[in-house]
């Protein structure tokens, strides 16, 4: 029998990145909040320290940092006539777990989406024709524009510190940012990082094409920042473990050196750890919550009463929140009805490696997650897709954040896969060896969904979310195509082998990729398309709100956190100076 | 053991093989390691320093001997450029002719002297102080472990990141206080700077006295 807790305001339920930001507003606004975090409590000092942090074996290989998928796994399958099975290894995607989230094991790459992806259905259908489109794509307008999100990227971008160059303030292009970006309010924090010398490489190649080369945003910061909240950020050391590390020198943007300091010293805040939130409580209407059931680290069953509940937690995690809980029609692909589990999306990641003479020094283990450079000449819609048969690209990069000795090994086409000729083959192109990561967007499409798995149930007895995916055609051409670009950006550096590799299916969990999961709670402004309207509030049950990645429609080119970080501020703003003076529909249906 | 191999520039190596073939002395008895360079004097720096580099425990002048030579040659530029403001040693830098300073750093980080034993401060809690700032940092003062860029035990990551084992307590003290103070800032990225502005003075003495307290690598 579950205790029953006093009511407080607004349970949080996952305390991430998104949790800790609308925890620190809501509670400095006065209301009473509780962060719910499955995981641990963790900070800098002492849990990210060096030289633990830095055990590639537990880190990278063991996953150390991640979801604990021996008691709460997902399961996967290709196509609904396969049976799906439990992800019993992280790979392909690495959601993680414990205070501050994923974001804690994050790059820091931290990108604006353009103009055009909030309105991709219609500035599809605007540029290319109504039957441009593969009937089978499912994509759409988010309910949201770029503009109104603008203030909203400018103080994400602030509250972390992002280094950057901007390409567009105010309509006017900048000299050595993106001048494909859409229009910015005005230029980054803190300047971009140092260019490593593969980027320079590649800026020169880039250059010389006719493209547009810029340094990657980054909130691994190039310079001492104090941000909004008060809080001081240090300098990045270009360690070379930032994704699926913490960094130990305050210096990467997670919410441990952004805003949990401010928030955790707020009365209003409690945090508790340890606790698997079962479900969201609704009363007998279906139609408001009631607060959240959760199990502690002792197995204690409590049942925690909210006006308000907010899932904050991963985007996979949010979905099966909410099919747990019974919010919202879930979405059955044979006939197309339903809105939770709708328009899963990933990344279409594709890679081309340029081998270089001995004499060509790359050093490559001197980076950081986000130092890199790059281009968007070939992303989003930034090119003419006439003919081209698909939508959406990639950006093309420079970006490798790492020469780790676990999992750095370049070598090219036709090396054995192991033994003596292996072995040779790093020892020769270890450090002569430039990676161009081609990060590339994802359409939704019908059959790709989510949704509990009939079979296989987490350690607390609960089915599993089961994740039904492979590669859109749409996606897999237009890898092909980014590919070939990224190729001749290889030879115009004098690579002695430049070796493709365009992302090809069918999709494998076993190989990893990137943890940009998204959709299955997508927004929108059509209830019978979405789940959450452009607030990101529950179309069925008004007082839970849904942050996540889990709210986008499509995934686009770049990685997806700034955007989140972006909806995060609107749907506090939302919350804050309408929601709570009249709580009830932001939007009618 | 000796650190040529892998600090010597070819021009000092084929030096020192000159210098050896002669039947140069030995720079301490007990291994035969480095000779001093030919082309450069390096007395002005041992009445600071030592005979050997070793240092001097009681006094602000700190250890040279193993210490990484791209380090050592950085802080003499930037001593002589002033990012790295102390008065004495800009003289004797801005003295110093590129390959001087070049030869001289080659020289210091080939010694391989023996520790200079300090006596060990009394305060228990001091050092387990000390020890804390060194190994695990402390997350109310925002301030990451020392050791997290001056390596295990503090024995130094060449060549951004100098040893602190073994140094002398006086010297690391003035060298945070100076961090401090703004008279010192030629790190990249500011990151030493941000540190200290965090540390008490009761920390920067917990720290100084926990490294001083430890031998010096190699030691």
């Amino acid at each position: 029998m579950a205790q029953r807790l006093r009511a407080v305001d607004v349970a949080v339920i996952g305390v991430g990145m998104v949790g800790s930001i609308v925890a620190k507003e809501l509670a400095a606004a006065g209301y009473k909040v509780v962060g719910l975090e499955r995981g641990q409590a963790r900070y800098t000092v002492p849990e990210f320290q060096s030289p633990a942090i830095h055990d590639e074996l537990r880190f990278d290989i063991r996953k150390a940092l991640m979801q604990d998928n021996t008691r709460e796994p997902v399961t996967f399958r290709n196509h609904d006539r396969e049976t799906a099975l439990p992800v019993r290894r992280w790979e392909s995607f690495l959601p993680g777990t414990g205070l501050g989230g994923s974001m804690v094991h994050w790059n820091g790459q931290t990108f604006r989406f353009q103009a055009n992806d909030f309105q991709l259905a219609t500035r599809t259908h605007e540029r290319y024709g109504k039957n441009f489109l593969d009937p089978n794509l499912s994509i759409q307008d988010w309910g949201v524009t770029y503009d109104e999100l603008e203030p909203h990227y400018d103080r994400f971008e602030y509250l972390l510190g992002t280094s950057g160059k901007a390409g567009n303030i105010k309509g006017e292009i900048q000299p050595g940012g993106d001048p494909h970006e859409s229009p910015r309010s005005r230029g980054y924090p803190t300047p971009p990082m140092k260019e490593h010398f593969q980027g320079a490489l590649f800026r020169k190649a880039a250059t010389n094409l006719g493209y547009h080369p810029f340094p990657q945003p980054s909130s691994n910061l190039s310079q001492p920042y104090t941000n909004p909240e008060g809080i001081k950020l240090n300098t990045c050391v270009f360690c070379g473990f930032c994704e699926r590390y913490a960094c130990e020198h305050y210096a990467k943007a997670v919410p441990q050196t952004i805003i949990l300091p401010v928030l955790l010293a707020n009365p209003n805040f409690e945090l508790r750890t340890g606790c698997q939130v079962q479900r969201i409580n609704l009363d007998s209407t279906k139609k408001q919550a009631t607060g959240v059931t959760y199990i502690d680290a002792a197995g204690r069953e409590f049942e925690q009463p909210a006006s308000l509940v907010i899932t904050s937690s991963f985007s996979l995690n949010n979905v099966r929140m909410l099919l747990l809980s019974g919010i919202g029609k879930p979405y059955d692909p044979a006939s197309g009805k339903g809105v939770v589990g709708r328009n899963y999306a990933y990344q279409t990641m594709s890679t081309v490696a340029s081998f270089f003479d001995e004499d060509v020094i790359i050093n490559p283990f001197m980076a950081s997650g986000a130092s890199g450079t790059m281009i968007n000449d070939f992303a989003g819609d930034n090119f003419d897709h006439s003919g081209l048969g698909f939508i959406g690209g990639a950006f093309i990069g420079a970006v490798n954040t790492n020469g780790r000795p676990i999992q750095y090994h370049p070598v090219p086409p036709g090396t054995p896969a192991w033994g003596k000729g292996w072995k040779e083959a790093v020892l020769k192109h270890y450090n002569h060896t430039v990676m161009f990561s081609l990060h590339g967007s994802s359409v939704s499409q019908r059959q790709n969904h989510l949704d509990l798995d009939p079979t296989y149930r987490d350690a607390w007895g609960q089915p599993l979310l089961r994740m039904t995916f492979d590669f859109p055609q749409n996606d897999l051409k237009m890898a092909q195509y980014v590919t070939a670009k990224g190729v001749e950006i290889g030879k115009a550096m004098g690579a002695k082998q430049v070796a493709g590799a365009p992302r090809k299916g069918p999709y494998t969990t076993t190989q990893y990729q990137t943890t940009h999961n998204t959709g299955g709670a997508v927004m929108g402004s059509d209830p019978r398309t979405s789940v959450v309207n452009r607030y990101l509030q529950s179309w069925d049950v008004p007082n839970v709100f849904v942050i996540g990645a889990s709210a986008y429609p499509q995934n686009a080119s770049w990685n997806p956190t700034g955007t989140l970080g972006a909806l995060t501020y609107w749907a506090i703003d939302a919350l804050k100076n309408t929601y709570f003076k009249n709580p009830g529909h932001l939007v009618s249906a | 053991m000796t650190r040529l191999a892998s600090h010597g520039t070819a021009g000092f190596t084929s030096l020192l093989m000159l210098a050896w073939a002669a039947g140069a002395p030995a720079a301490n008895s007990q291994s035969v390691v480095a000779v001093k360079p030919r082309t450069v004097n390096a007395a002005p720096c041992e009445a600071c320093h030592g005979p050997n580099g070793e240092g001097r425990p009681a006094a602000p002048f700190p250890r040279l001997a193993g210490q990484s030579a791209d380090y050592l040659e950085k802080q003499l530029r930037d001593y002589a450029d002033g990012s790295r403001n102390n008065p004495i040693m800009q003289n004797f830098a801005k003295g110093l002719s590129d390959s001087e300073r070049a030869a001289l750093s080659t020289y210091y980080a080939s010694l391989d002297s023996p520790y200079a034993v300090q006596a060990a401060p009394g305060d228990a809690r001091l050092l387990a102080r000390g020890h804390q700032l060194a190994f695990q940092g402390d997350e109310s003062e925002r301030v990451q472990a020392c050791n997290s860029c001056h390596g295990p035990g503090g024995s130094g990551v060449p060549s951004s990141a100098p040893y602190l084992a073994g140094q002398s307590a006086e010297y690391l003290a003035s060298a945070l206080k100076s961090w401090q103070q703004g008279t010192r800032k030629n790190d990249d990225g500011q990151l030493m700077a941000s540190v200290a502005v965090r540390l008490s003075a009761a920390d920067i003495t917990a720290a100084s006295s926990y490294f001083a307290s430890l031998g010096a690598p190699g030691n």
